[in-house]
């Protein structure tokens, strides 16, 4: 029953600990999203397209040198900078605690993604275009963007929406972290990761993975912290912090 | 020089007034395809031709079917014939599924049509298809945008619960009665066309009768 609709806040749990970098969130979403293949001379303008992106820091100086990775996504900010500079109210905060982009709104005047201090949202600076032998991959549940348009993480709607219907419109239970993973309905990212760096789930459901770990590491001393909280964006993605028995403090980072 | 001149002016307004009534015309055509079905003109509106001549009536209709002359059909019993009655989910499987309703396969039309009609120019066809394992090859009805994401099995799910009355005031028990709403009488087409708008606005105006969301996600992703 519509009246009967459940409230959810979804969200994401990143443990930089477990991630190693493999890139396999990066591949999962691009397949999933219908996101436009991203070839090299893109790479050298700078336009490439990647709703999840891992990001490579080196630490230390050759041979006790580090590599860091830090998987990047839209972080569905509460008080996300993108939306109030949106002059077509093409980008809000919805009822279920996500940032979406509606595309066929957008007019792309690109003044989100200037605005967005996590540097996620990607423009649609030419009309896609793939290999004949790539057009029956396309995802049918997802919009294909045009030109002109502005795209970015959106925790995979899709496949929330179909929970939504499977599990509380026909079996009529609760959405719960179980049901989540058996019916596939995870993000993309969140299924390929081989490591589980990547944990999604309802913050308003007390029982999910996510809802434990924010009351277990987002305490003071622990390991939890959201990308550039000073700003006040109060992101819906919490990360937490590498655990290196050999990290030297005072020690320099080279980005 | 005068007779010139009011000659020259009569050219004038009759050019003035036919490109008048063509603008007229084609302003009032944009608007009835703005906020509505198109006129059924220059292809625009109206029924796509198929491939096959199916005609819903016969399988999906219970009246006596007639031939172009209006006259009843008569079997090889030389009786008249009514129409099926077949329910809507008896071949469009998927509907109370998940999002497509789904067209059925060429071998589903072959359970009937291996013994029965086979003599029919419209049936030969499709056996035809059948013999060369080719896919028959319907024109779409009805098609939304690429930025809309319409799924058939909550609509339906909403419609047969008991106490959710479909816009005529009817209860829906089964599947098949909910389809009307949107498609109109399809038992009723010897030929499917759209006959609701199906814009935006009829989506929204439903959504917000019925208290369904009105998030602009619930659709569009």
């Amino acid at each position: 029953m519509v009246n009967e609709r459940v409230n959810h806040k979804w969200g994401m749990v990143v443990d930089i600990d477990r991630c190693t970098g493999c890139q396999a969130c990066v591949v999962a979403c691009q397949a999933e999203n219908n996101i436009p293949l991203n070839t090299e001379a893109i790479f050298r303008q700078r336009r490439a397209i990647e709703w999840i992106h891992v990001e490579r820091y080196w630490e230390g100086e050759f041979p006790d040198v580090k590599a860091r990775f830090i998987p990047i996504l839209c972080q569905h900010c509460e008080n996300a900078p993108c939306e109030p500079v949106c002059p077509v109210y093409a980008t809000y905060h919805n009822n279920q605690g996500m940032n979406v982009q509606v595309y066929n709104r957008c007019v792309g005047t690109r003044y989100c993604a200037n605005n967005c201090s996590y540097q996620v949202r990607f423009f649609n600076y030419w009309e896609p275009v793939w290999p004949e032998t790539l057009k029956n991959q396309l995802n049918p549940d997802v919009t294909v963007r045009s030109r002109g348009i502005m795209e970015k993480c959106s925790f995979d709607i899709q496949r929330l929406r179909k929970a939504e219907h499977v599990i509380e419109g026909q079996r009529g239970e609760r959405i719960t972290d179980e049901n989540l993973r058996e019916g596939n309905f995870l993000p993309a990212c969140v299924q390929a990761c081989p490591t589980t760096t990547l944990v999604f789930g309802d913050f308003n459901d007390p029982e999910s993975q996510v809802s434990q770990m924010k009351e277990e590491h987002f305490v003071e001393g622990g390991r939890g912290y959201k990308l550039l909280e000073d700003l006040g964006t109060e992101p819906n993605v919490i990360y937490l912090k590498k655990v290196d028995i050999h990290a030297k403090t005072g020690v320099e980072t080279h980005a | 020089m005068q007779k010139k001149r009011v000659a020259a002016f009569m050219v004038m307004a009759v050019g003035m007034g036919l490109g008048g009534l063509v603008t007229l015309l084609l302003v009032l055509f944009v608007a009835r395809a703005w906020w509505t079905t198109p006129f059924e003109v220059l292809g625009f509106g109206g029924a796509p031709t198929q491939p096959i001549a199916f005609p819903h009536t016969v399988h999906a209709g219970v009246d006596i079917i007639l031939d172009a002359d209006g006259n009843p059909k008569l079997d090889t019993s030389n009786q008249e014939m009514n129409g099926l009655g077949l329910g809507c989910t008896f071949c469009h499987r998927n509907v109370d599924k998940g999002a497509a309703a789904s067209i059925p396969p060429v071998e589903q039309c072959i359970f009937c049509h291996k013994s029965i009609g086979t003599d029919l120019p419209e049936v030969a066809k499709l056996i035809n298809a059948w013999d060369n394992k080719e896919a028959v090859v319907w024109e779409r009805v009805h098609r939304l945008p690429d930025s809309v994401r319409f799924v058939h099995e909550p609509h339906i799910r909403f419609f047969t619960e008991p106490g959710n009355l479909m816009p005529s005031g009817e209860q829906a028990t089964l599947a098949a009665n909910v389809c009307s709403t949107c498609h109109g009488d399809v038992a009723q087409m010897e030929e499917v066309k759209q006959v609701r708008s199906l814009k935006m606005g009829d989506c929204v105006d439903c959504h917000r009768n019925y208290s369904a969301p009105t998030d602009c996600t619930t659709c569009h992703y």
